[in-house]
């Protein structure tokens, strides 16, 4: 909680301000009884018609001051509340960016929206109407307090017992409610997921005809959030029937002590008449405070999963670097490389030992689930690896700055994964400063420059989930031109080619051996190993055969049955009449 | 120290002229405003019977509220004054039972309400949902699911926070507002009339205010959506954020989005904060009044007012601030929230897919005959995907669909399936027009492999059973193992209960692509559509599928998307799409005959394998 109150600082001359002006208005509110008060003893009684005139002036002097200081306050208030949700929006976004793959692994996308956006809300909210109305309450209650003393510290006795026993009440409601809030805002994260995985998965969910599954289990997500809010509000909502209670019973005994100190000759009934009013008056001011503690059980809540974030360490950091190491050749060496994902248990890397040269062209082969991806992702340090080393150019990799050692790095993955935007805004996302021309260049190299010409306003189409349908071919060649545009020391290229028809890959393989990166490719077409320096046959994290195309036509029984699996037999009989 | 305090008035302004423009790309908003109370008060219409309990709850705590503080009074006047201690005892009880009544009316009437609100944004929130699944697939085409996410959540949380509180709210302080203007048109009808007074100024300030509220609030809310919709894609996108270290890109994008939605938000707080502030000087205003016009009438003596009545009626005036402040306070927190309804039920008023037509059959069996008579499609006008496409199979064919990226072979599939309706011509299924066939009638008869295969947040084993919600577990594990997804599933830790993370992490491509072919073969359908479902499985993997493949194609009519020849020489036909236009068609001897498109297309993958 206190790293939420810490947003407020740079705000302190603010809000004070904005509670200053609370204050004044509070002021005036309390003082015109008083001016009423001194308008009828000293104007009418006395039948003073200057005293009347002088001080109803006054009256409406105030109102104008009290309405001039809640204007400006509202001014102040939001500009305190939305700078502040500004800034934990912000520090979270910023956040989440540094986020490693373990972290994200720790909340799901959905829970993470809700954090930034309605969790963010919640607190915002909190801040405004603490800056305006909340504070008044707790100010009347104890003034209303101390005043009571003033007039029969005997009969304020009762308030000052009861006081006590609400606050504590209401500590206690609290804390029961902010753990019932936390509960609400978690079935708001899953409402959110159950809606975001159905409209990621549209497509197949009206292709299966599961519209009444999904719509079950949207209400079954819908129906948790539902109860749970409901007994949230309750929980809260009995605070004010308590209060309402204990504050009326105070007053009965205050009327049962009054009666008697009466008799007694201890207390007037003027005093009787004045406590009663204060214990009424408090009652009123009570009132609002069961909002408050809604609304602050809330935001304890959304506070506490907005912390969590924040206070969530992040694994794949820079290390202090004595020396900082650059890369400009592209070799890669991986040493015994063992790696777990976070959280698991079994290997998918295993002992996996290998060297590239610079410019080299490497072909990734091996069943599904066999680890290629996941070496793909140890090179740019996305995970950090359990035991081994990975070298580029001879430095480790964890010895690299991220960003120089991400910047040197082409990635296509094997989703292509397009961002609301324009064309142009998509491919620069490889490189910001790229010029049009080295753009359209990255295109022509990625086969896609026709494709684009034809969009109806060419580099300027928007894509993405807002955009024009791109086919999932089309869709490949752009993130193949994002990492082109880069001008990447080392290329990886993630099965990027498999929406591709024969022709286009045939051309962008030639065009990619003009490129002079290193490059990586997890393929499954024999086409593509053919093209390569070195071909690594991959098994359940392990290298089972390594070796360029021909050498392991020769040594490897598996990469023989891939082979002819692929070629077929019409090919391998044109194969072996042409030999 | 300066730039501090004057930064709250350094905020960009918003003309009413440009928030009219941003109205304009919407709807007319006053006349929004009352539409979308109506609709809500609908929904909050199912819930009558309670909802009138509320009311009488609000009722009876209202008079206990006016009654209390008389009986107190006359408590000390007649028996504390009097020292009358056996008749306090008696008033006591009375008024203990009073306060117990109030306080039990007040927990019901809260308690109710609360569920009333509730099922009120559950019913919303689901109808939206609902409607969602009966809108056409180009609408999820177009937009950004962040921004729809954010109606459901943060939209609906205005409408739930203010429906909990305000409907009480509302109608309690017009109650005592009622009860208070009788008494004071009782004392003094002329100091009523003064009271008043402030009726229009409050009228034409409010009036004011809320003219900016409205749009400001609405304007608020569609920023904080674009921001979920910035979100939620960047979220989904981090490997390749972090892949090109695009982080300080994304921050600052997503920084313009956070300030827009700040600025919005800065004037709807400020404006909105003006309401109460306004309520509250007019009150002290007409409370300034009563003072003067009641002196002056009193010391002119003509006898209508005593000072008596002047001072219970400033009590009253009190009185009859307070209620109105909360009404003022309500309408507040109720715009923010006819702000949220409005863009959840934009939702609602989208155009639902077209119904199936009137005379739409159900159908039992499919034999999997599919012609296309003439078809052609443009997913933007004037542009077409494919134009003039006619071709027929029989059941149990095997169609592949060859040609470059962008031929329109994904289009073919998404008329097929009907997620599109081919603007020109015609497809027949089993001789009907498929227009003439209900969806989900057709739909239950086919199966699908699509390019994304998506899972969904659960165990593999419901995953798979997606295919067919009905299948045993033994089933399911067949289905698998035909699949040959059985032998990487049985290495999971959990096997078949396995939890797949909500975006599927730790499952690899082809292991998607083998799950979603299982789910496929669950299903048992007359038509298999697979969209380059093949492409990305490796070699030795493919094998096996090709083997499953061939044993779940057999007798029923498949479409296929594939790349790779071995499985295009397999089909019954061949349709070479080139540019939108079927440019050949027929099976891969006639084909190579031909010497056209295929042929070469052919000739250049063999030369490929030569060069072995």
């Amino acid at each position: 909680m206190r790293r939420i109150l810490s947003f407020l600082t740079p705000y302190r001359l603010a809000i004070i301000i904005a509670l200053f002006l609370m204050l004044i208005e509070l002021t005036v509110e309390l003082i015109q009884p008083l001016l009423i008060a001194h308008i009828i003893d000293e104007g009418i009684l006395k039948e003073d018609l200057s005293v009347v005139l002088l001080w109803g002036g006054v009256l409406i002097g105030c109102s104008f001051i009290a309405f001039f200081s809640g204007v400006v306050n509202s001014f102040y208030s939001s500009h305190v509340s939305q700078s502040f949700g500004f800034d934990v929006r912000k520090s979270l976004y910023d956040k989440v960016q540094a986020f490693s793959f373990t972290n994200f692994s720790q909340f799901p996308t959905s829970s993470l929206i809700t954090r930034l956006t309605n969790d963010v809300t919640m607190l915002q909210n909190t801040v405004f109407m603490s800056l305006r109305i909340m504070m008044r309450a707790p100010l009347l209650v104890i003034g209303s307090v101390i005043m009571a003393f003033f007039v029969s510290p005997g009969l304020a006795l009762v308030l000052v017992i009861a006081v006590p026993l609400l606050v504590l009440f209401l500590v206690l409601i609290m804390r029961k409610a902010g753990a019932l809030f936390k509960a609400v805002q978690r079935r708001v994260d899953h409402v959110n997921n159950v809606m975001q995985e159905n409209l990621a998965g549209i497509r197949l969910i009206r292709a299966f005809l599961r519209e009444n599954h999904e719509v079950t289990r949207f209400k079954q997500s819908s129906g948790a959030l539902m109860e749970k809010t409901v007994s949230a509000f309750r929980l809260v909502e009995v605070t004010m029937p308590i209060i309402l209670l204990l504050m009326n019973a105070s007053i009965l005994f205050i009327l049962w002590f009054g009666s008697v100190e009466v008799s007694a000759g201890q207390a007037s009934v003027g005093d009787v008449v004045a406590v009663v009013n204060y214990a009424t008056r408090m009652t009123g001011a009570l009132s609002i405070v069961t909002m408050i503690i809604m609304v602050f059980s809330r935001a304890k809540a959304s506070g506490e999963r907005v912390s969590e974030v924040l206070g969530s360490e992040i694994d794949v950091i820079d290390k202090e670097l004595s020396e900082e190491h650059t890369i400009s050749e592209g070799s890669i060496s991986f040493q015994n490389v063992t790696f777990t994902y976070p959280g698991t248990e079994v290997e998918i890397i295993k002992k996996l030992s290998f060297h590239v040269n610079p410019g080299e062209r490497v072909s990734i082969l091996g069943a599904t689930g066999s680890g290629k991806s996941t070496l793909f992702q140890l090179i740019p340090r996305l995970y950090d690896i359990d035991q081994g080393k990975i070298l580029i150019d001879g430095w480790e990799n964890s010895f690299i700055k991220l960003e120089h050692l991400r910047k040197q790095i082409g990635f296509v993955p094997q989703e292509a994964m397009l961002f609301t935007g324009t064309v142009r805004d998509n491919i620069m996302w490889g490189n910001e400063h790229a010029t049009l021309d080295e753009i359209k260049e990255a295109a022509a190299r990625a086969q896609i420059h026709e494709a684009i010409m034809k969009l109806p306003k060419q580099y300027d189409t928007v894509v993405g989930q807002k955009g024009v349908n791109l086919s999932g071919g089309q869709k490949q060649r752009l993130s193949i031109a994002r990492a082109l545009v880069r001008k990447p020391v080392i290329l990886l290229m993630d099965d990027s080619t498999s929406a591709l028809d024969m022709k286009t890959e045939a051309r962008l393989l030639d065009e990619l051996s003009q490129f002079s990166c290193t490059t990586l490719m997890i393929t499954q077409k024999i086409s593509t190993t053919m093209a390569s320096d070195q071909v690594l046959l991959l098994d359940d994290g392990e290298i089972i055969a390594q070796g360029s195309h021909q050498s392991l036509l020769k040594s490897s029984k598996l990469y023989q049955q891939i082979v002819e699996s692929q070629v077929g037999k019409e090919a391998l009989t044109l194969v072996e009449r042409g030999h | 120290m300066l730039k501090e305090v004057i930064k709250p008035f350094r905020y960009q302004r918003r003309t009413l002229e440009e928030l009219g423009e941003i109205r304009k790309q919407g709807k007319n908003s006053a006349q929004d405003f009352g539409g979308t109370l109506k609709k809500i008060w609908h929904i909050l219409a199912l819930n009558k019977g309670k909802l009138i309990l509320v009311l009488l709850m609000v009722t009876i705590s209202s008079s206990m509220v006016l009654l209390g503080p008389f009986l107190v009074g006359m408590g000390i006047d007649d028996f504390i004054v009097n020292r009358d201690p056996a008749g306090l005892i008696t008033l006591i009880w009375v008024l203990a039972i009073i306060y117990i009544i109030h306080s039990l009316s007040t927990w019901f009437q809260a308690a109710w309400m609360i569920r009333i609100a509730q099922n009120t944004v559950y019913t919303m929130r689901t109808n939206l949902f609902d409607h969602l699944h009966k809108l056409p697939i180009p609408f999820f085409d177009k937009r950004q699911h962040g921004e729809l996410m954010s109606r459901v959540t943060n939209d609906m949380e205005n409408v739930s926070s203010t429906l909990n509180s305000s409907v009480i709210q509302i109608v309690s302080s017009v109650l005592t507002l009622i009860g208070t203007v009788c008494v004071m048109l009782y004392l003094s009808p002329l100091l009523t009339f003064i009271t008043m007074l402030i009726i229009p100024a409050m009228y034409v300030g409010m009036k004011w205010i809320t003219k900016r509220t409205s749009r400001l609030f609405k304007e608020q809310q569609r920023n904080l959506g674009e921001l979920n919709g910035y979100i939620q894609e960047t979220m989904s996108g981090q490997r390749i954020i972090k892949m090109f270290s695009q982080e300080k890109r994304v921050i600052q994008q997503f920084e313009e989005r956070n300030a827009r939605l700040k600025l919005a938000g800065f004037w709807a707080q400020t404006f909105s904060g003006f309401i109460p502030k306004l309520m509250n000087f007019l009150n002290n205003i007409s409370f300034a009044m009563i003072a003067l016009v009641g002196g002056i009438l009193a010391l002119n003596g003509n006898g209508s007012i005593s000072i008596g009545v002047i001072v219970i009626f400033v009590e009253y005036a009190r009185q009859f601030t307070r209620p109105l402040n909360d009404l003022a306070n309500q309408f507040n927190t109720l715009l923010s929230a006819v702000a949220g309804a409005e863009r959840v039920f934009d939702i609602m008023d989208e155009e639902e897919e077209r119904k199936d037509e009137k005379n739409a059959i159900e159908i039992d069996q499919l034999y999997g005959r599919v012609e296309f008579l003439n078809v052609s499609f443009a997913y933007e006008k004037g542009e077409d995907t494919v134009s003039d496409i006619s071709f027929s199979v029989s059941p149990g064919e095997t169609i592949a669909f060859v040609g470059p990226t962008g031929a329109g072979k994904t289009t073919m599939i998404n008329l097929l399936s009907r997620f599109y309706d081919a603007n020109e011509g015609v497809v027949f299924i089993d001789d009907r027009d498929i227009t003439t066939i209900k969806r989900s009638s057709f739909r239950r008869h086919m199966a699908f492999v699509l390019q994304d295969s998506f899972l969904f947040e659960g165990t593999i084993r419901e995953n798979i059973r997606y295919g067919r919600l009905d299948a045993s577990d033994e089933e399911v594990e067949k289905a698998a193992e035909l699949a040959n997804a059985a032998t990487f599933i049985r290495r999971m830790p959990k096997q078949f209960d396995t939890l797949i993370q909500a975006d599927g992490q730790g499952i690899s491509q082809g292991q998607r692509q083998l799950l979603s072919i299982a789910r496929a073969i669950l299903a048992n359908p007359s038509i298999l559509v697979m969209d380059e479902a093949t492409s990305s499985i490796d070699t030795i993997t493919e094998i096996k599928i090709q083997e499953a493949l061939q044993r779940l194609m057999k007798g029923r009519t498949s479409f296929v998307i594939a790349h790779r020849l071995n499985t295009i020489q397999n089909a019954d036909q061949i349709l070479v799409l080139d540019n939108g236009q079927l440019i050949e068609q027929g099976n891969h001897e006639e084909l190579l005959k031909q010497k056209g498109f295929y042929a070469e297309l052919h000739n250049s993958q063999l030369r490929g394998k030569i060069m072995l």
